[in-house]
Parts: C-alpha cells; structure tokens; sequence
C-alpha cells in the first residue's frame, strides 16, 4: 500500500492534535493539553480506488518554547499549516512557519483555518484572507469539534500527494 | 552484578540495542526487559534481533540522523527528543532515543520517559495556556480600542456617537469605560458592573469603577502624575483588594482620545480581570518573576530588587529606557516584529553589563536598570554611552528589512535625587520622558531643573494650541533659484509665530519644542495646508511656483499624513507638481521603511521630494540610490566657505557630480555672495537660495520680489 507521510505544523494551542484526533478516532476533547514533541498516527483514505496509508505526523506547535524544526518535513509528501480563526497571530505564525517549511521540503501544503465552530476573530479584509489562501495548494475551515471539512481536507491532501508523484 | 545492571535499567526506563547494520535499521537487543519494550516492539517475544521499521516511523526517521554518529570515526551521542508511540494494547509511550558511538561500538539507547514527559507538559500547559490568555487579550484590546477610536473621532451627532460607542463596548468580554476630559464616565459595559462588583444602578454609597481604577493608579503607580500632566496612555497590571472578600489582579489599559491639538476629549480605559492567569503563573514561581517574552525579571520582581537596594541602603543608579515611537514601529511592522525588537534589544544591553547589574521588562517598551558599584554621574555616563552604543546597529525585520530604533534614557541616584522607590521611579521616568525630543537617543539625569523644564512644555504646549486657534502662525517664502533659466520656479515655506506679545518668533525657537509633544503634526497640518493655499494665490496672480514642505520625523512617521496631503490638494484644487516636500538625511536612515512608502506616493501623484541639509547627517549612499527623490539641497555649511575652503570645494563638487549621476538635481541652500554664485553656476548647480536674493519674506513681499525679479 502506498504511504504518504503528512506533516501537521501551526503555532502552539490551534487544534493540531484535536484535527488528527477527530480524523483518526472520531473523538473530540473539550480540554486543551498541550502537545510535547511528535506523535505519529496512521489511517488509510482512497483517493480513486487507491488506498492510502497517511502517516500524520502531529508535531508540536511552534513558540517561544519550541522552535521550527525542518528535520521532521524529512520524506513529507505534503503538509498542513493549522491557523486558529479567533487567534490572528496564529495566522502569521503560520505564515511563517509555511514559509520556513518550503524552504525545507517544497511540497503541497494546505491551511487548515481551525476553530470554525467558534466565532471568527481576525477582522481581516476579505481580500487579504484571499491573498494569504493562494500561498497554498488548498484551504478548509475546519472544526475539530463538530468535524466539519476535517474528513474532506485529509481527503484531499492525500489527493495531492498522489497528483506530485 | 549482570541482574544488578538489568534492574538498574529497568528502574531507568531503558533498553539497550546494539546496532547490527545501521544501514537497514538492524539492532539486537543487549540490554533491558521493561514491559513496554514489548508492547513497542513485539517481534521482541520471539527475538532479540528486530529491524526497526515503519511500525515505528518516527524512530525509523531518527536512524537517518543517527547514521552520522554510527558511521563517525569519534566517539559520540545524538538524541531524537520527545516522541509519542501508542501501541497495540492503547497504551501511550513517551519515548526518547540516544545514538551512541563508543569505542567503535554503535548504540541506541530507547529511554520510556512517562515522569519527565508530564512534568514536561504540566510546565509548557500553564506557560502555553498564558501565553494564550495574553494574546487574546492584546488582541481583543487593540481592535476594539482602535474601532472606538474610529467613532470618536467622527464629526457626528453626541447622540450617534453614544450610541455607536454603547453598540461596540456591549458584548467586549472585559470592562470599558469611556469617561469625558475630566475622567468623569459617559458610557460603560455590563462586564464593567460585574467586574467592579457593582449594581447597574449603583447607590450613593458605592464607589464607581472609574474612581476605583483611578484610586488604585494613583497608589500603585509612581508614574500617574506624570501620565496625567502629559496625557499620555498607559497599561499595566493592578491589583485591587477590598476587605472582606475581594482581591483581583486588574489588567487596565489607559488612552487618551486626542484632538488635532492634542487636548484630550476622551479617555478610554480597559480592565480586565487577569486574576486566573495570576494564579497560573503563581504556580509556576520563575513564571511569576520573569517577562514571557524576553526572559528579564518583570516588573513585580523588579520592585521587590529595588526594595531590597533601599533597604541596603547602599548607592546606586536607576536608569529608565524607553523605546521611541515603539507604537508606531508595531503599527507599521506588526506586533510580532515588535516582541523580535525587545527580545533583541534586551539582549543587547544584556551584553553590556557586568554581573552585579540588574536589568527587567517593565512596561511595553520599557526597560529598568540598576546599576551598582558606580561612583558618580560621570561613571554612570560612561556605562551608559556603552549601553546606548549597542542600540545604534540596525535591527532586521522579518521581512529582512533594516531598521533603527532611537531610545531615551532617563536617570537618577539613590539616595543623592531621591530615597524612597516610589520617588527614584516617578524621576526616571520623567526624566526619559523629557528626553523624548525628536526620536533621538537621549540620556537625561535627573534634576530640580528638569521637573521646572517639564512645567515650561507643559506652559508652551498650550501656547502653541493658542496660535494654532487664534492664527498666530504666518508662512514665510524663500525663493529658489534656476540657475538655467535665471527665474524663481521655487520657494521654500518656513513658518513664523506671530506672538502677542513676544514678537516674531523663528521656528529654531519653538518647533524642537513642539515636537516633543504630539503639536508638532496639527502645526505640520496647518503648513500643509497654507501652503496649499498660497499655491492657490500665486496662481490667480498668474505665477506657477512650487512651493516646498519641510516635513519633520514625527510627520513622516504619521498615519493618515498622505491622505491629509492629498486631501488638501482636492480641496484647494491645485495641481500637485507645485508642491514639493523636504525631508533631512536623519529621517531617510531612522525611519527607511515608512519614509521609502510615503515618498512612493508623494512622487505617484506628481509632487517632488528633495533631501535637506544634505551632508551634514550621517548620509548613507545606498539610502539617496534606493529612495523615491528628486533633488538634493546641499546644506549651507558647504556652502558658507566654497570660495576659500578647497576641502568645500571639493565636497561640493562630489555632491553635485552624484546627484547628477543619480539623476537628481541640486539646490545649494545659504547663497550669499556673488563668488559663491559663481562657483555653483560653474559646477552645474541647478539651484540656489539664500540671503543674495532674499531672506524668507512674507506673501505680499514675495510677490514684490517676483515682479521685480521678472
């Protein structure tokens, strides 16, 4: 079966662990805890009758307490960057850490726009959210809470990692 | 002794495998029977030989890294950090590995760290969960602060505006108060009642927010006298304790609202109770003491070490830093270029001093310094030349964009100016304050002489707002010369005060004053706009000269300023080419960024932008290459001995040959005699001015002028 290793960064506290958790068990914590280094999970999607085994590297998010790492994007098919809607500094976090991560490992990247159950908080102009979008392969607004587009993004960035090969 | 080794591993979390072929991730385990070995690897049931695969892939990655240790010719270790397994029975692992290479013997070590993993993530949760709290609170801050901002200082009915105001405070989740000039409140929220305890309709009896806020500043802050007289904003954390029962740590934000004249109409002021994020930093002690984000003791441990200092009663200077202009550095660059810049710059002063100093975050912008084991103030000054020093080298944004930040230092001795903490902080700080004039860097002991300077600001501020509403202020014209055509195509505005009763007085006098204080731009406005109308004027006389701006650093650097031009340009109906604006060398360097932006618009719509006193600032090259201009005006001081001074000569002459190189053109400002004329016109000069064909003369004398030059 083919594997596809898919990298999940963002800045500290944006709902990484909880994407990876409600895609691979259904499951949704109230509770934040934070993570400490990396997790792998794996679950098998079909893209066009093609099964896929992504392999969902959940690493820690990236602060004044742990600093961007390239070395994880190692053999990373795709990646995606997780941005919190009521917290706007994670999306220039996220900006940057995409930025840093192209330099490392220049493959398909998605912006997970997370929290979307919640009320948005970034009073950005429409047009600078359509210019921050375009730096990226895709984009969903996803809610790890009530699963809303969590299976779709998955879906297609295993769709993405097919069409680069 | 092998059983003794085995439990100590055991009780260690450890397993041992020696390396087999590094190649395919072949180990063989050597060492080690903890349970969870099993469960992470089960092949280990029926063999000690296993190949780590992508059953593990987070370990099978880490082999590539170890390869470089296996394969090295020196002994050596490298650790994977934190990894997370969960096996087959659901249970999570929390897992280290260390390649080893000894003795030519190649090692992984696979440690089970489940203690050091919580305790880990027990510290990271209370600074992550906090670090959290605080943005969202800066974030809710500044966006409903600058919302209020928007309708206050709308041109609209009281009634709409109360309304406006009442519709964005509603659903804020933390108290808004929104009072009059006088402190005395207009409007609040419902969190303001809950937080302070209160009924909506509150009794006599009860103390109002606004009191309790302001009570609380009052004793809590040394600096609220100073914020007060100056109108300054404020934030920062208080804590509010009402027997029996009541203790709350209030994070409280304070700002003025500002007319053109900087008189204050509104205050705006924020509080929110932090008392849970309190309570999570308490559990963490360093936390408590340390700034998040630069890592220095913060203000709670700084007072507590200036406590102690007293109470030793041994000498020593307190030092107060303030970052010019730090909010619109982050209002241009974005808040986290502004948390890079402290970080950095705490760093730096860091580096300068010696073990027994004491350096904390106090405030946003501000830093506080102890320095011991000092004699006297010519000690103190040499220390701090050196702390200064490391400010000058220019700091990278993160868009790889240089930039320079200008400081002001303010200073005092314990016990020479003062012996209580309360007094040696409110002197510090004003004594930066004061040294806050034009951006520079600036040091200020403080002094008797100080505090009376600070009253005569204070006095001539409100002068200035005087001739500003009673149209005390006049333009004056100087005119410039084309050399080519032998014809004033330009004239520079310089204002005059028309005082009642001190006279004429030359802006040398006033403006460096003014633009201490927010004046200076309003005084810009009214210039922009004058000449805009004497544009006007000189037109319906049927003359077409430009007439040219001095822009100051504070303008430059102001938000809305383009807009305002463009603005006044509609309003008079004049085309832009008649106008031009001056900027001096020490704007270009400072403020690169912002002035690089605004002079791309200026020249967009037409209007020409030239270089002041060119020569006598630190002039970088690359700056006059890179940046929008048009002309250079080579500063009088070259000018003054042109004909004997060969050193002169030959400046000039560079400065000519440059700009021509550069397709600028040059005026030569301070033309006094004929030699000097016939130098610039020898030399390809463009232009010139000075006193040879007429001091800075009033409207009706410039028109005289012009018919007679004709």
């Amino acid at each position: 079966m083919i594997q596809k290793k898919i990298c999940l960064l963002g800045a500290s506290s944006v709902g990484k662990t909880s994407l990876v958790k409600q895609f691979v068990e259904g499951i949704f914590n109230e509770k934040y805890l934070t993570s400490i280094g990396v997790k792998v999970d794996k679950k098998v999607v079909n893209v066009a009758q093609q099964a896929v085994q992504l392999m969902l590297w959940d690493i820690e998010g990236y602060d004044r307490y742990n600093v961007f790492q390239d070395k994880y994007l190692r053999g990373a098919a795709a990646y995606i960057i997780v941005v919190d809607q009521t917290r706007s500094t994670s999306l220039i976090e996220g900006l940057e850490i995409h930025s840093l991560a192209q330099k490392a490992n220049n493959v398909p990247a998605i912006l997970a726009i997370n929290k979307s159950d919640l009320q948005a908080n970034w009073h950005l102009e429409d047009s600078k959210t359509i210019q921050y979008q375009t730096l990226f392969n895709a984009h969903f607004n996803t809610s790890a809470k009530n699963g809303s587009n969590v299976e779709e993004m998955f879906q297609a960035i295993a769709a993405l990692t097919l069409q680069e090969q | 002794m092998h059983t003794t080794l085995l439990s100590v591993l055991n009780s260690l979390q450890q397993v041992i495998f020696e390396v087999t072929n590094a190649e395919t991730g072949e180990v063989q385990r050597i060492a080690g029977n903890s349970q969870w070995a099993f469960d992470l690897f089960p092949q280990l049931h029926q063999q000690d030989t296993i190949i780590i695969d992508d059953h593990t892939p987070f370990l099978q990655d880490f082999l590539i890294d170890a390869q470089q240790v296996w394969q090295g010719n020196n002994n050596n270790t490298l650790k994977s950090g934190f990894w997370t397994e969960v096996t087959e029975n659901k249970k999570e692992l929390h897992l280290e590995a260390t390649a080893i290479r000894h003795n030519e013997t190649n090692i992984l070590l696979i440690t089970s760290l489940a203690e050091e993993f919580k305790s880990k993530q027990n510290t990271l949760q209370s600074a992550r969960e906090l670090l959290l709290s605080n943005d969202r609170l800066i974030e809710q801050n500044e966006y409903l602060h600058t919302r209020l901002l928007s309708i206050l200082k709308k041109p609209e009915q009281q009634g709409d505006i109360l309304i406006a105001l009442t519709k964005a405070i509603e659903n804020a989740g933390f108290s808004v108060i929104i009072t009059d000039n006088s402190l005395q409140t207009l409007i609040e929220n419902s969190s303001t009642y809950s937080l302070f305890e209160q009924r909506r309709q509150a009794l006599d009896h009860d103390e109002k927010p606004i009191d309790i806020i302001l009570n609380l500043m009052k004793a809590q802050l040394p600096e609220f006298d100073r914020i007060m007289s100056t109108k300054s904003g404020w934030d920062g954390e208080l804590c509010w304790i009402s027997p029996p029962s009541t203790l709350k740590w209030l994070k409280i934000a304070l700002y003025p609202v500002k007319t053109e004249l900087n008189e204050v109409n509104n205050w705006i002021i924020f509080t929110n109770d932090i008392t849970s994020i309190k309570h999570l930093v308490q559990k963490n002690e360093q936390l408590a003491l340390q700034d998040m984000l630069t890592e220095l003791p913060n203000r709670f441990s700084f007072w507590q070490k200036l406590e102690q200092q007293t109470t030793d009663n041994k000498p020593f200077y307190l030092l107060y830093i303030d970052i010019n202009n730090f909010r619109s550095h982050n209002e241009y660059y974005g808040h986290d270029d502004g948390d890079k810049l402290l970080i950095e710059l705490s760093e730096r002063i860091s580096g300068t001093l010696n073990n027994n100093d004491y350096l904390a975050r106090v405030g946003g912008d501000e830093f506080a310094i102890i320095l011991s084991d000092i004699e006297n103030q010519h000690d103190c000054q040499t220390r701090l030349n050196k702390i200064l020093a490391c400010t000058h080298k220019p700091f990278i944004s993160t868009k790889d964009e240089p930039f320079t930040i200008s400081v002001s230092v303010g200073a005092a001795n314990y016990p020479k100016d003062a012996n209580s903490v309360e007094e040696l902080m409110k002197f510090v700080d004003l004594s930066a304050y004061s040294g806050k004039a034009h951006n520079k860097n600036s040091i200020q002991f403080y002094s008797q002489s100080l505090q009376d300077a600070s009253l005569h600001i204070i006095e001539l501020e409100k002068e200035l707002r005087d001739a500003i509403k009673y149209q005390e202020f006049e333009l004056y014209l100087q005119p410039i010369i084309n050399l080519e055509q032998n014809s004033i195509h330009k004239a520079e505005a310089l204002i005059r005060w028309n005082h009642p009763e001190k006279g004429t007085i030359s802006p040398i006098q006033f403006i460096p004053e003014a633009e201490k204080s927010e004046l200076i731009n309003a005084i810009g406005h009214w210039v922009i706009k004058s000449a805009c109308a004497l544009v006007k004027q000189l037109n319906s006389h049927g003359y077409r000269i430009k007439i040219s701006i001095n822009l100051s650093p504070s303008q430059v650097i102001e938000e809305n300023l383009f807009s305002f031009i463009h603005n006044c340009i509609k309003e008079y109906n004049i085309e832009p080419d008649l106008l031009e604006f001056e900027v001096t060398e020490g704007v270009l360097v400072n403020d690169y960024a912002i002035a690089e932006k605004l002079l791309s618009k200026i020249r967009a719509i037409g209007m020409s932008v030239s270089v002041d006193d060119f020569g006598t600032g630190y002039s970088s090259l690359a700056y006059l290459k890179k940046l929008p201009l048009d002309f250079v005006k080579i500063d009088q001081s070259f000018v003054k001995d042109i004909v004997v001074d060969d050193n002169d000569k030959a400046i000039v002459r560079a400065v000519i040959a440059m700009a021509h190189n550069l397709n600028l053109g040059v005026t030569a400002e301070g033309v006094e005699t004929d030699e000097q004329l016939k130098f610039l016109k020898n030399n390809a000069c463009n232009s010139v001015q000075g006193f040879l064909y007429s001091r800075p003369v009033n409207f009706e004398s410039f028109l005289k002028l012009i018919k007679e030059f004709y």
